[in-house]
């Protein structure tokens, strides 16, 4: 008992070390603004209405739940009007037709919402972003259509009354203190492992994938995350209310929302509370303008809210926070000086990976015609080949991101465990994409994170946020391996950079860094050259020798024959989806 | 019998609508791969700009219309949506796509749609409008209904169907035998080919974007007169014609407009409670496809094991 006290205690300790020596100015700037938002109807001058206030702000933390979706993960939800209707005739069914007491029924509204955002967002995140968008707005369509056509579920146009106990100030504090909530657990998940995966997974979902990411399960996560937080959003505001209203979320809350997100920088948590502001600055300045016989009707707050996102947008500006950050981070120095390579421990053998009479044809085009293959422990296996002869295809096999019609891929003479590709990656296959790409709002040590978070055991979203010792002494070891991981292709000195700044030959040595830290027992590279002058192909080169010596096995898909014959112990000529010849790399022309 | 006459006549007034809209969907999806969300609220923006030259912003009867005026309002509602479906591509769509930024351009038509409803709903105050018949279908039969074989069905619905068959025709024939619509076959089957052959693409695509827009219009108008129009019932109607275009994965028009007519039907069966009974009525009437359309969208795709990567690029 005292052993666990005792631990407790030096956890706390530690835990209060950490938090004093990541605390800055900033921080303190923060919440002085959070305890003055919270005060602001104990010193307010009398014309501020804080129940339309405290409407506003339950819209920024429904803003803010959207940015879970829309500006961490990349999908572009039109459904947030959608959660907001279903949360809030959740407690109005429950407090008018069940006699609940109002509060009562806001777990209830989170859960409603939670489980219609997991039945979504359970098919659109598996689809192109396209369908997230179409779906959504069908969703939020559907929503509003149920309500006006059945005043059973929404109370029809009198709609039902909803008591709440709590008078409008008491809402607008909860309404502060949950949004100033849920706007610092964002700050934090996005600078967890999971985080950064989300974000690798809106800049470059393909390359994300080939590094592990459970895409699936994280952009459900943050979708549904997304949905229970409108759910709660809309509860509060029928509460505020106190009348539910079959229209109140629609179409035009889903866009404002949109657009708050985007507004605010869809890459920085607490987008949505900054994009509230303008938005809801927005409709002020309507309302005065009209209370002072002017000829604006409130009709134009849409189409103002609509000309300031075109306007945000079209400047090529990323949100009114990025834009501030910017000028923000020109005064800041860089703190780092660049290394010069080092060492990278290997905890995992080298993998052998054999393939046996692969087949695939796309239409008639037999891409594989029984492709025969295979590379021993710490080998390096370079494929070789015409335009069209089937070397990405075979690539692309080999590592199970397309399956094949026909024929078998073992490794270490056994199949690897399904499903591909996720568990194929977690067995060793890692196989990165042609060209250069990075995650391009990322920094360079956190697109080098979004490889390593793989064998992560304590970074779920939950332990994240509140910072157990577990989570944090892993999260530090993943930070330490992903720097040595830059270090070995000597890009350390960039760690805080954002990728898309660093030239394209640093970008191609980061790709390496992110495989290398899944720590691969197979590296299949696809044309790690390409783009690249002789002198970066040469340099390029050296990373792939010295990756080889770490005990790597090495499947290389190459144009470049110098390259090839620099780095290859055999090489395989590939033509028409088949072994053409193989042999030593002196000996093939 | 002469009931699902009637249903499926009514059916496949309102289908063809619905029907053009989703060849406008498909259009602008194959062209682009993207969706305009604002399609809708252009058609809605054809039909009140009608409305507005044709009988002013107040409310209109009958008889204040007269076809001269209505024809020179079809005219001003075609020019400005087609010269703002052009320029809500070049302007809000076409900068994003560039960027390979996709939630840009859903922002931003979604936006174009907000736009529009505000500006029509400044100009009209009322929840919604008749708009007035410039045939005078109302001569025919009982106040316009006839009744054969025990059917009794609205005349100008025959219209109707009539006229959105002979434009989805002409759709169809615009792409596969003019040099235009050739232009347009190509940009779809690969923009930057179409490109170094010469098809000016923005330029078609434009084009693309404002007919699309045009023949909705023409549609709309001409549907109108069946019954009260609002403000909000272009977007309505846009979010049907994407359900149609989606329902038959934005293949081809021809699909795209037959599954519209197979929404009118549908829609029209379920209001007349005489497929899921009368517990099932019109107020299911415009719930129940979206949510079937929800549905098989989700069954559909989890169904099928996709090649992850073709889709991420």
């Amino acid at each position: 008992m005292s052993g666990a006290l005792g631990q407790t205690r030096v956890a706390l300790v530690e835990a209060g070390r950490a938090a004093r020596s990541s605390w800055r100015p900033a921080y303190f700037v923060a919440a002085v603004v959070a305890l003055l938002v919270v005060l602001l109807p104990w010193y307010a001058p009398g014309f501020v209405e804080i129940d339309t206030l405290a409407g506003w702000v339950y819209l920024a933390l429904a803003a803010e739940g959207l940015w879970i979706a829309a500006g961490l993960a990349g999908l572009p939800s039109l459904g947030q009007g959608a959660f907001m209707s279903i949360g809030a005739f959740t407690t109005a069914l429950l407090t008018a037709r069940a006699d609940w007491p109002a509060e009562a029924t806001v777990p209830v509204a989170i859960a409603v919402t939670l489980a219609a955002g997991l039945a979504v967002g359970a098919s659109v995140v598996r689809l192109p972003r396209l369908y997230v968008a179409v779906s959504t707005w069908i969703l939020t369509w559907l929503v509003v259509l149920v309500a006006t056509e059945f005043p059973g579920v929404s109370g029809g146009s009198q709609g039902y009354v909803v008591t709440s106990s709590l008078d409008p100030t008491g809402h607008y504090v909860l309404a502060v203190v949950l949004t100033t909530l849920l706007v610092i657990a964002g700050t934090v998940l996005q600078r967890s492992t999971v985080g950064v995966r989300l974000r690798a997974l809106r800049d470059h979902p393909a390359a994300a994938v080939r590094l592990g990411a459970p895409r699936e399960k994280l952009l459900l996560g943050a979708f549904a995350a997304s949905a229970a937080v409108g759910g709660l959003a809309g509860s509060l505001a029928v509460q505020l209310s106190g009348v539910s209203d079959p229209n109140a979320f629609g179409p035009f809350t889903a866009f404002k929302l949109l657009v708050a997100v985007l507004l605010g920088g869809a890459a920085f948590a607490g987008a949505g509370p900054v994009g509230i502001l303008v938005v809801g600055g927005i409709a002020l300045l309507v309302r005065a303008w009209s209370a002072a016989g002017g000829n604006a009707s409130a009709q134009l707050e849409p189409l103002l809210a609509a000309i300031a996102l075109l306007l945000v947008l079209g400047l090529g500006s990323e949100g009114l926070l990025p834009a501030a950050s910017r000028v923000v981070e020109r005064y800041r120095p860089s703190r780092r000086t660049p290394g010069e390579g080092g060492r990278l421990i290997r905890r995992r053998r080298p993998a052998e990976l054999r393939a046996r009479g692969l087949r695939k044809s796309f239409g008639g085009v037999h891409a594989l015609a029984g492709f025969d293959f295979h590379v021993d422990r710490a080998e390096c296996v370079a494929i070789v080949g015409a335009n069209g002869s089937g070397k990405t295809t075979a690539l692309r096999a080999l590592c199970g991101v397309m399956p094949v019609d026909e024929g078998e891929i073992l490794l270490n003479e056994r199949a690897p465990p399904g499903p591909a590709p996720l568990a194929w990656v977690d067995a060793g296959i890692v196989c990165t994409l042609q060209g250069t790409a990075v995650f391009r709002t990322l920094s360079a040590l956190e697109n080098v994170v979004a490889g390593a978070a793989l064998h992560r055991r304590f970074g779920g979203p939950f332990r994240a946020m509140v910072a157990t010792p577990k989570a944090r002494a892993e999260a530090r070891e993943v930070r330490a391996h992903a720097l040595e991981a830059l270090r070995f292709v000597g890009l350390d000195g960039n760690a805080d950079e954002p990728a898309e700044l660093l030239d394209s030959h640093s970008q191609r040595l980061l790709m390496l860094a992110s495989a290398l830290a899944v720590e691969p027992r197979v590296l299949l590279l696809d044309e790690p050259s390409a783009g690249a002058t002789a002198g970066e192909a040469t340099r390029l080169g050296a990373v792939v020798r010295s990756i080889k010596e770490l005990g790597v096995s090495l499947v290389v898909v190459e144009h470049n024959l110098r390259l090839v014959g620099s780095i290859a112990d055999r090489v395989v000529v590939m033509g028409e989806g088949r072994t053409l010849s193989e042999g030593p790399a002196e000996t093939v022309p | 019998m002469s009931l699902w006459v009637q249903i499926v006549l009514s059916g496949l007034a309102a289908g063809s609508v619905y029907g053009l809209i989703g060849i406008g969907h498909t259009l602008v999806h194959r062209l682009t791969g993207i969706v305009h969300f604002a399609l809708g609220d252009l058609v809605g923006l054809g039909v009140f700009l009608t409305l507005l030259v044709t009988a002013g912003r107040g409310p209109v009867t009958q008889a204040t219309a007269a076809t001269g005026r209505f024809a020179l309002g079809l005219v001003v509602a075609l020019v400005v949506t087609t010269v703002i479906g052009v320029a809500s591509y070049l302007v809000v769509i076409h900068p994003y796509l560039l960027r390979g930024s996709t939630m840009g351009w859903v922002a931003g038509s979604v936006a174009v749609a907000f736009a529009i409803q505000a500006f029509l709903a400044a100009l009209f105050g009322r929840p919604a409008y008749v708009f007035p018949d410039p045939i005078p279908f109302h001569k025919a039969g009982s106040n316009g209904i006839v009744t054969v074989a025990g059917a009794s069905f609205q005349v100008r619905s025959l219209f109707v169907i009539a006229v959105g068959i002979a434009l989805a025709w002409g759709v169809s024939v615009t792409i596969t035998r003019t040099r235009f619509g050739r232009g347009l076959q190509a940009v779809a089957e690969d923009v930057t080919g179409a490109h170094v052959v010469g098809v000016p693409v923005d330029t078609y695509v434009s084009l693309a974007f404002g007919l699309v827009g045009a023949v909705a219009v023409v549609i709309a108008v001409v549907a109108a007169p069946s019954g009260p129009f609002s403000i909000t019932a272009g977007a309505i109607l846009g979010v049907k014609g994407l359900i149609v275009a989606v329902l038959v994965r934005f293949s081809t028009p021809w699909a795209a407009f037959a599954a519209g007519l197979g929404l009118g039907v549908a829609e029209s069966a379920i209001a007349s409670g005489t497929i899921f009974g009368e517990g099932l009525g019109p107020a299911y009437r415009e719930v129940l496809p979206l949510a079937a359309v929800l549905l098989v969208l989700a069954l559909r795709e989890r169904a099928r094991r996709p090649d992850v990567e073709a889709e991420l690029g």
